[in-house]
């Protein structure tokens, strides 16, 4: 198995300013970059996928090992949320948890509330973040290029395994999110994304 | 080989520089100017400045006066046309903004087939032996019917002139480029006979010395043509037209693959012609195939893979002219296309035949007024068959100043591939199927358990597929200040529907998508092309060439409309809503272009020499950002102009020596522009033997 490089977390602004919402009684919200968050795959390319997915807690604002306590995971282009049901891929974890997802069209800053009616959990069929150039969270340039990058104004919004809510920006497929990569000199599968988190519980509004 | 290429081109340059005799070409080339004759326009013999027409000819003269070895050397130096590299390296022809699956492209008025990928590779076309090329702006489907639906670029070859006659050419150039020609043409009595042949050969060259992959492989082909014709009297006399194409290309790609891409290509036309005093009769019988053979083979000669493409086309055609009175004339013609095709990729080995008929009404409304009306109905029937109609009007205002219009409809069906295509990418995974086999493909990959999501149900596939059709506008002004002064200006729109395009029609548990295709996008390409020449004197002129373009997808204009489109500034910034103005258009156009010429031509010293300017404004090849679509914050390719210079000296009647440079500033873009090599020398001989 290849070693997981470890990851560095850049906690840009923890406090915003607080709300005076009814639903956002109590702690703010936090806002995080995490950068080049390694999410190895082995097979791929025509084969079939496996080797673990890189499990992250959007409370901790780390990669985790639990079993439970993860919200989301990567492997590849893959993105799983911890909810629904596994679509049983070799080393794919079991769901335990509340977890859901959908995406929103437009900035970080436009998606204030969440539409807890659009969100769904990963199935047997497909993943709550569908998989697939155009159909998820990146593009993929085709030939010859052959770039994966995140397709600007798609936001996911997550509802954690524990009915928190986190909307993500990704940012960067590619280690050290370089300005311009090039799929083949620079190394993939590195995410970098700017996540901003509800910490209480079942409030929707981002401020 | 390669040395006997060289020996074969220095002894050209050497041995013929002794010889004397023969003619003047300069004095040719002022008789040709008061006949421009053009044929393509309206499929019968109309004099040039009365055409209602977008045409342009491009002469003989023109074509030597630059030393251009293939046609798109001709075709780049022409306003508003480029060239463009596909990735497969073929250098495909863009007229008013539409691809190069858009145009028609003959050769002594047949069509040429084998466009892999759209793309019909126009270095493939030599260009010693034409007299002149013919180009019709705008959709002309209503005498062609498919595939000219930007227009039609007709290569007419050269007849054989009374008596005896051999032309020996020879050029040598930057990269080992070696061209040589050899003409041979018999006229007596009632016999006509020509031969040509032309070997082009080059070591190719790389631009990106990072990779093992060079830019231009190593490449050899041959020209072989042959025209032979017979006067059975005086109205009626039947030609045989045979030419042969083959090339082979070399391949080398890293992990100590190597290979080859071969091509051939036959043209075989049998034509009988029948005048009368009031009705004009051709029968033209067409057969034409195309194959193409690519492998990759190992260190140890075992192919690691193969890949064939065999396209048949055989078409028969009758013609007939009645000339209401002596101007006003009818055209009646009908005929049959039938098209096959074998390659790799397929399942099914497709066939079609397709019945077509067309009329034309070229009428005299006034002395000054000329109208023409045509309509073609090509039938079909894996898809709606098309009537293609067309008109066009020019107005004399007087002896200077014409105002033409024309108005026409072009399609282009639906080819093989988008109809039955089968392709699964081996690296990354995805497939593409094509429409017509879709159910039966997707069936197949549920089967081997490939599908985890079907996104586009089969029954949306029940209707056939449209052809994609434009409706194409053209205004020209054309004046002349005096004999010295000429102006010629159009104004274009074409808006072209039901363009085919792939989309995402399932999901296979790998991750990867399954393409099919759809008509979906509509495009319009509008703009302003203008010509001017300018006699200084007897020795200068100048010309100047300009082509404003604005090419959008019009769903693309709606999603910047409706603000769908996003961008960020930097890897790291959050992404911004996008405004209208932000959609800069299609691929791969220049919102300008533009060329500058000018010639020198001094008859007493024999001497003649040019000076060509080409621009090309800034254009996106990529979406950079990700958002699928070109806007202002995509990278974009820096705009750029070529300069070329070539010198022709008369050395005796009978000898022409000519040496010149290409890009002389050595503009280059080793990422982004594939066909600029950097500066280019070059030297050529050419002998005339009477």
């Amino acid at each position: 198995m290849k070693t997981i490089k470890f990851l560095t977390i850049t906690i840009i602004l923890i406090f915003t300013f607080s709300c005076e919402d009814d639903n956002n009684i109590g702690v703010d919200t936090i806002s995080i970059t995490v950068e080049d968050l390694h999410a190895p795959l082995e097979g791929g390319q025509g084969q079939s996928a496996s080797g673990p997915f890189t499990k992250f807690n959007f409370e901790d604002g780390i990669q985790t090992n639990s079993e439970t306590n993860w919200d989301i995971a990567f492997r590849g282009t893959s993105i799983i949320v911890n909810g629904g049901i596994s679509m049983d891929t070799v080393d794919e974890p079991e769901r335990n948890g509340n977890g859901a997802a959908y995406i929103f069209e437009g900035t970080m800053n436009e998606m204030e509330i969440v539409q807890t009616s659009l969100l769904v959990s990963d199935s047997q069929n497909s993943y709550a973040i569908p998989t697939g150039s155009g159909n998820g969270w990146y593009t993929y340039s085709g030939p010859p290029n052959h770039l994966i990058n995140p397709t600007p104004g798609k936001i996911l919004v997550f509802r954690t395994h524990n009915n928190k809510f986190a909307k993500v920006e990704i940012l960067s497929y590619y280690l050290g999110a370089p300005e311009n990569p090039d799929a083949l000199s620079d190394q993939s599968r590195y995410y970098t994304f700017n996540y901003v988190y509800q910490p209480n519980e079942g409030a929707t509004i981002f401020d | 080989m390669k040395k006997f290429y060289k020996l074969f081109s220095y002894s050209f340059l050497f041995i013929f520089s002794v010889n004397l005799s023969g003619q003047n070409s300069a004095i040719d080339s002022l008789n040709n100017k008061l006949n421009e004759i053009v044929i393509t326009a309206t499929k019968t013999e109309r004099v040039l400045s009365s055409l209602p027409l977008n045409v342009t000819i491009i002469k003989k003269e023109d074509i030597q006066e630059i030393n251009a070895n293939r046609l798109s050397d001709v075709i780049n130096e022409e306003v508003g046309l480029i060239t463009v590299s596909d990735f497969g390296g073929g250098e495909g022809i863009q007229m008013q903004g539409l691809d190069s699956q858009y145009t028609l492209i003959l050769i002594d008025n047949q069509p040429i087939i084998g466009r892999l990928a759209g793309t019909l590779d126009l270095d493939r076309i030599a260009v010693e032996n034409i007299k002149q090329i013919e180009i019709v702006r705008g959709a002309s489907s209503s005498l062609y019917g498919n595939e000219a639906l930007a227009g039609v670029i007709n290569i007419i070859t050269e007849n054989p002139k009374k008596g005896f006659n051999v032309t020996l050419s020879s050029s040598i150039e930057t990269h080992n480029s070696l061209d040589n020609n050899l003409s041979l043409s018999f006229k007596e009595g009632k016999f006509t006979s020509s031969l040509f042949l032309n070997s082009y050969s080059s070591d190719g060259y790389d631009l990106n010395n990072n990779d093992e992959l060079k830019t231009v492989n190593e490449f050899s082909n041959k020209t072989l043509q042959l025209k032979l014709g017979y006067e059975i009297n005086k109205n009626f006399d039947i030609k045989l037209n045979s030419r042969y194409f083959v090339q082979s290309i070399e391949n080398i790609v890293p992990n100590n693959l190597s290979g080859e891409t071969f091509t051939t290509e036959d043209n075989l036309s049998l034509s009988v012609h029948h005048r009368s005093k009031k009705i004009n009769t051709d029968l033209d019988v067409y057969f034409t195939s195309y194959y193409g053979d690519e492998y990759l083979k190992d260190e140890n000669d075992i192919k690691v893979s193969e890949s064939f493409y065999d396209q048949i086309l055989f078409k028969p055609e009758i013609k007939s002219t009645y000339s209401v009175n002596e101007n006003d004339k009818i055209t009646f013609g009908l005929g049959l296309k039938h098209e096959s095709l074998k390659r790799t990729f397929f399942d099914v080995d497709p066939k079609q035949n397709s019945p077509f008929l067309y009329f034309q009404y070229d009428y005299y409304l006034s002395e000054k007024i000329n109208l023409i009306l045509g309509g073609r109905y090509d039938h079909f029937k894996d898809y709606k068959s098309q009537f293609s109609p067309k008109f066009s009007g020019i107005y004399k205002i007087n002896d200077d100043k014409s105002l033409k219009v024309s108005v026409g409809y072009g399609f282009k069906s639906p080819d093989f591939r988008q109809l039955y295509f089968n392709f699964s990418n081996s690296s990354v995974g995805y497939s593409v199927i094509g429409y017509n086999v879709y159910e039966n493909v997707l069936n197949q990959l549920i089967e081997q358990g490939e599908i985890s999501s079907i996104i586009i149900p089969a029954d949306e596939f029940n209707e056939s597929l449209k052809p994609e059709n434009s409706l194409s506008i053209n205004i020209g002004y054309n004046f002349s200040l005096n004999d010295n002064i000429k102006f010629k200006t159009n104004l274009f729109n074409n808006l072209t529907k039901e363009l085919i395009d792939t989309r995402v029609v399932a999901i296979k548990t790998n991750g990867q998508n399954v393409f099919s295709y759809y008509n979906i996008n509509e495009v319009l390409t509008s703009g302003l092309e203008f010509e001017t020449i300018y006699k200084f004197d007897n020795y200068l002129k100048f010309s100047i060439g300009y082509q404003l373009l604005y090419a959008f997808d019009l769903d693309a204009l709606d999603a910047f409309n409706n603000g769908d489109v996003y961008a960020r500034l930097t890897v790291d910034s959050p992404a911004f809503r996008l405004k209208k103005s932000d959609y800069f258009g299609l691929f791969n156009r220049s919102r300008h272009m533009g060329v500058l010429k000018i010639n020198y031509d001094n008859l007493e010293k024999k001497l003649s020499a040019n000076l060509r300017l080409r621009y090309r404004s800034k254009y996106g090849l990529y979406d950079s950002n990700s958002n699928n679509y070109l806007d202002n914050y995509d990278d974009f390719v820096n705009g750029y102009i070529t300069t070329n210079i070539s010198v022709n000296k008369i050395i005796n009647s009978s000898l022409t020596v000519s040496g010149g440079v290409e890009n002389i500033f050595n503009h280059l873009d080793r990422q982004n522009i594939s066909n600029l090599s950097g500066r280019i020398y070059f030297l050529r001989a050419k002998y005339n033997l009477k």
